[in-house]
């Protein structure tokens, strides 16, 4: 039996140390390189603004990482999501709630012409192109595509394949497609998927989450017509024009696990250099629109921000260059992150003590490390990226910027904001407990993220993830936390790390074990909610007072909570109740009458959905509030009568 | 605006009308609010300043088209205001109870618009039995002719706003790269919306002038007659038009550069609570100031200044007096 145990134990421990690692037995970086550098590509790609088409060539070499050999390859053909109206993409849209029908000229699509394999000899593997579709089974989804090989490639092997596709581009559809002359491609070639040791995981093109690829080298060369602005991943080698009136512009990047760009006649080009004293210097370019001219000092400031927090607080940025597109109006692709260049996105009318373009520039800049370096599958967790950087995010937007962060509300159609002067956005709270508080049950973190429900998924990703990382701050302290999350970032750099490698980086940093704390947020879907049932102090003999505090829990979610009680005098007693049970009761005689209990007085708990039952006072004001507010909202009802009376 | 200033109880009544018809609904606010915040600390903070992390709980304990919804950030200030004309021209939804609301406020003006045009076409006192009295005898008529009217408000929200805004700004837009250019369409609409809106109410209003004035039964006639001397005084409509138009800006400009915002307890609270009851008075002299200005402009046409063919109402006197 002991034998028996020893051997399960050493099981244990090495399938631990094999999740702690990545899914990818060779996932260290190549030689001279930071990456793996097992996914590469030379791509040659025409834009057609005529017809709207792409039409392109490219050759990956692939080396298998995993553990394992490969009969066969698998490959994202993401715009096909949009091929037709069955496509899992759009039938999870609709499942959504969004059941808007694409016009005829929005689809897009993306046909392999000719694909080739070169392993010991050249194979022509065209004609046995299939679709498969490992999430759903839907036949009518063709976002991912196989070949069988004539043999395998074993570990650490290595095939080259060559691909000819011509593409449909979209009207703008998850971040991707053209409007009027700006183009912004994304997710556009032939992609090989990621080969883990337990196999492909290739997922098909879903509605609610991103996407998850291996590092490698992209040397791409895009040919547009002549006076076409272009921004890519990576770093502009040349630009050579062409007699037909196009010209062809060559980038290079390498470490990246990813390739998007951009193309219009209309941006301005702006450049500023990011410099700092520990940190690398980083080339900053700015394709702006016209019509936001004035806001490229904003965008700048944001991206300079980000680049200088996350990189003091996580580990430094490392390409040198980032480029930043400001997209066009209802091009639908703005607020998105790839390999070195983001779309930020901002407005017309853009009020200066409202945060936009600055929080989606510092987000969009941030993902560059919760997406970019850490090359987490955003199918399966994307909380490892959108979460962390949500996070992270809200901590820049404060610090750099958070005294100029009012709430806006826009009227007209959306066109004219009105700034609330008096209601100051605080990154905590405001970005995210609301949308969080609405979804709480919906999913269980650790649900992979594809399952999610459509239209809910965003608040688990996003807000529950920063809220219970607000709240390990707030629990831990802010240094622990910053050394939990750069030691994680500084091990999964340039691979693709798994949960469990981030859960024990904060363990190994706390010094304790926190898996009940993640049992609770990552891997339940129950809420919280700690109160204040009742407060009574009563005199009790002769100058003395009997004070009886009942709290409850009222959700099914345990944390560690104060209770904090005051009394008339300023006096304070704090207990430390660890929140399992579903009541505790406190009774204190003192000499003078309570005034006030809390719950969570200091707002560890950022999870908690109803906070106003957190609290109560002897001398409440309740009646107070309610006579400002209701007579507020009665001038509101009042305006609203006036403004409809103009009719009769 | 002599009219108006001259009529004192009519601006006085109108207020009460529209205060009384916002309280109820108020009230029941306020009882959430007090209900929510309970014997809590974060009353505290709600009493005197915002705290918008509470006010989202409290939202969130509603459902969606509920009253509760409507307790947005937009009651505050000069947002009142933009989100009341915005709701209106961008034809958002109403939630049922302030539909409610709204109904009877609208059905309240209808009654009493016969006793305010009366009173501004006489230009003298009339008292309130005469202004009841007038305001009854122009009731049934201006009913009808909110039949007519709401079958004109109708096309124009149903067909109209849906032609404007759904089907030719959302084609004219669609390729359109340029937020810049897509408002500037947008303002278009607005235009030829609002113009639609604002000749549908001025024929309205110069049939029921028109009515009053003559004492018109027939509201068909009415709004034929109104139709007609908005062709034959074409700049003479529009300049007042204007004038109202210019008047209502002003007063919308003047709320803005003042907008109290949340404010705190106490004094400060009650000056804003006086300064938004200000503006809703502002806005009610506005909306008096057009029917009298109109009222006097149909007269002055007529030649009839001050005239109004129905007789005054007065009291009868009890029997008492007759057997005296």
């Amino acid at each position: 039996m002991r034998w028996t145990f020893g051997l399960c134990a050493i099981a244990m421990a090495l399938l631990l140390s094999t999740t702690l690692h990545g899914s990818q037995r060779f996932d260290q970086p190549a030689p001279g390189a930071r990456s793996p550098r097992n996914a590469n590509y030379e791509i040659d790609v025409r834009l057609e603004p005529r017809d709207r088409t792409l039409h392109g060539r490219e050759r990956i070499r692939w080396r298998n990482i995993s553990a394992n050999p490969t009969g066969e390859l698998q490959f994202h053909l993401y715009w096909n999501a949009w091929r037709n109206a069955e496509s899992t993409w759009l039938r999870e849209r609709r499942l959504g709630g969004n059941s808007t029908t694409p016009r005829p000229d929005a689809w897009g699509w993306s046909d392999i012409k000719a694909l080739r394999v070169t392993l010991d000899q050249s194979y022509d593997l065209g004609a046995s192109v299939r679709f498969v579709a490992p999430d759903d089974g839907n036949t009518a989804d063709r976002t991912v595509a196989a070949v069988s090989l004539p043999r395998p490639v074993p570990p650490n092997g290595t095939v080259d394949i060559d691909v000819e596709w011509s593409a449909k581009i979209p009207r703008p559809f998850a971040r991707t497609g053209y409007i009027d002359d700006y183009y912004f491609f994304g997710q556009w070639f032939p992609k090989i998927g990621v080969l883990e040791d337990a196999g492909w995981n290739t997922h098909q093109f879903h509605s609610g989450t991103e996407f998850y690829s291996d590092y490698g080298v992209y040397d791409v060369r895009m040919t547009v017509p002549r006076g076409y602005v272009v921004g890519a991943s990576g770093r502009e080698v040349t630009v050579t024009d062409s007699s037909n009136g196009t010209a062809i512009h060559h980038y290079h990047g390498e470490d990246i696990h990813d390739f998007a760009w951009t193309t219009s006649p209309q941006f301005i080009v702006l450049t500023r250099t990011f410099t700092h004293s520990t940190l690398p210097q980083v080339q900053m370019r700015l394709l702006l629109r016209p019509e936001h001219a004035g806001q490229a000092a904003r965008h700048f400031d944001a991206a300079a921000a980000t680049l200088r927090y996350y990189g003091e607080w996580f580990g430094p940025y490392p390409y040198g260059n980032i480029t930043i597109v400001d997209p066009a109006f209802q091009s639908g692709s703005g607020g998105m992150e790839y390999p070195t260049l983001f779309t930020a996105g901002t407005r017309w009318i853009a009020p200066a003590r409202v945060l936009a373009p600055e929080s989606v520039t510092v987000h969009e800049a941030g993902h560059q490390w919760w997406y970019g370096l850490v090359g987490s599958n955003e199918f399966e967790h994307a909380w490892m990226d959108e979460g962390l950087n949500q996070f992270s995010e809200a901590r820049v937007d404060d610090v750099a910027f958070g005294t100029k962060n009012d709430l806006a509300r826009r009227y007209f159609g959306g066109f004219i904001p009105w700034v609330f002067r008096d209601i100051p956005v605080k990154r905590q709270v405001d970005e995210g407990l609301a949308g969080y508080r609405a979804q709480a049950e919906s999913d269980a973190e650790a649900t992979p993220s594809f399952r999610y429900w459509p239209s809910t998924g965003g608040n688990i990703t996003y807000f529950k993830t920063a809220l219970w990382l607000h709240t390990l701050e707030k629990w831990l302290g802010w240094p622990t936390l910053q050394r939990a999350m750069s030691t994680y970032f500084d091990a999964a750099k340039f691979r693709h790390p798994e949960p469990a490698e981030f859960f024990q980086n904060l363990n190994q940093a706390a010094g304790r074990d926190l898996t009940p704390f993640f049992d609770e947020v990552y891997r339940g879907s129950n809420t919280f909610d700690y109160g204040v049932q009742a407060l009574t102090s009563t005199p009790a003999g002769t100058g003395h007072f009997r004070t009886t505090v009942v709290v409850r829990r009222f959700g099914e979610a345990t944390f560690p909570v104060d209770v904090l009680t005051i009394f008339s005098d300023g006096s304070k007693k704090t207990e430390r109740w660890d929140g399992v049970e579903r009541r505790a009761i406190y009774r204190y005689d003192t000499k003078v009458r309570a005034r006030s209990v809390q719950v969570d007085p200091n707002r560890i708990l950022m999870l908690d959905v109803n906070y106003t039952n957190n609290s109560r006072t002897l001398q409440p004001r309740a009646r107070e509030a309610s006579v400002k507010w209701s007579l507020k909202w009665m001038a509101w009802l009042q305006d609203v009568l006036v403004t409809y009376a103009w009719l009769v | 605006m002599r009219r108006v200033a001259a009529a004192p109880a009519v601006l006085v009544g109108i207020y009460f009308i529209t205060l009384a018809a916002a309280l109820p609904l108020a009230a029941a606010i306020g009882f959430g609010i007090n209900e929510h915040l309970g014997s809590s600390l974060t009353a505290n903070d709600v009493a005197d300043s915002v705290n918008y992390d509470w006010w989202q709980e409290f939202v969130s304990q509603g459902s969606s088209f509920t009253l509760t919804s409507t307790f947005t950030p937009s009651i505050l200030g000069f947002a009142t205001t933009l989100d009341s004309l915005s709701g209106l021209i961008d034809k958002r939804p109403i939630v049922p109870a302030i539909a409610l609301a709204l109904g009877f406020y609208m059905l309240v003006w209808v009654f009493l618009q016969g006793g305010i045009l009366d009173r501004y076409a006489r230009g003298r006192r009339v008292g309130a039995y005469g202004f009841f009295a007038a305001s009854g005898i122009f009731f049934l008529r201006f009913l009808r002719l909110g039949i007519v009217a709401g079958i004109g408000y109708w096309f124009l929200f149903a067909y109209v706003h849906e032609w404007l805004f759904a089907k030719w700004y959302v084609n004219v837009t669609r390729d359109v790269a340029v937020e810049r250019t897509a408002f500037y369409w947008r303002v278009l609409m607005y235009a030829i919306f609002i113009a639609l809106l604002a000749l549908t109410t001025t024929v309205l209003d110069y049939a029921k002038v028109r009515a009053v004035v003559e004492d018109r039964r027939s509201m068909a006639g009415a709004l034929i007659a109104a139709i007609r001397f908005i062709v034959r005084n074409p700049g003479r409509v529009a300049g007042l038009s204007l004038t109202n138009t210019v008047l209502f800006l002003g007063v919308v400009g003047v709320w803005a550069l003042i907008d109290p915002g949340a404010g705190g307890s106490g004094a400060s609270m009650w000056a804003g609570v006086l300064l938004s009851q200000g503006y809703i008075l502002a806005r009610l002299i506005v909306k008096l100031q057009v029917l009298a200005s109109e009222t006097a402009v149909f007269q002055r046409s007529l030649a009839h200044w001050g005239y109004s063919a129905v007789p005054i109402s007065t009291r009868p006197e009890p029997p008492v007096v007759e057997i005296a």
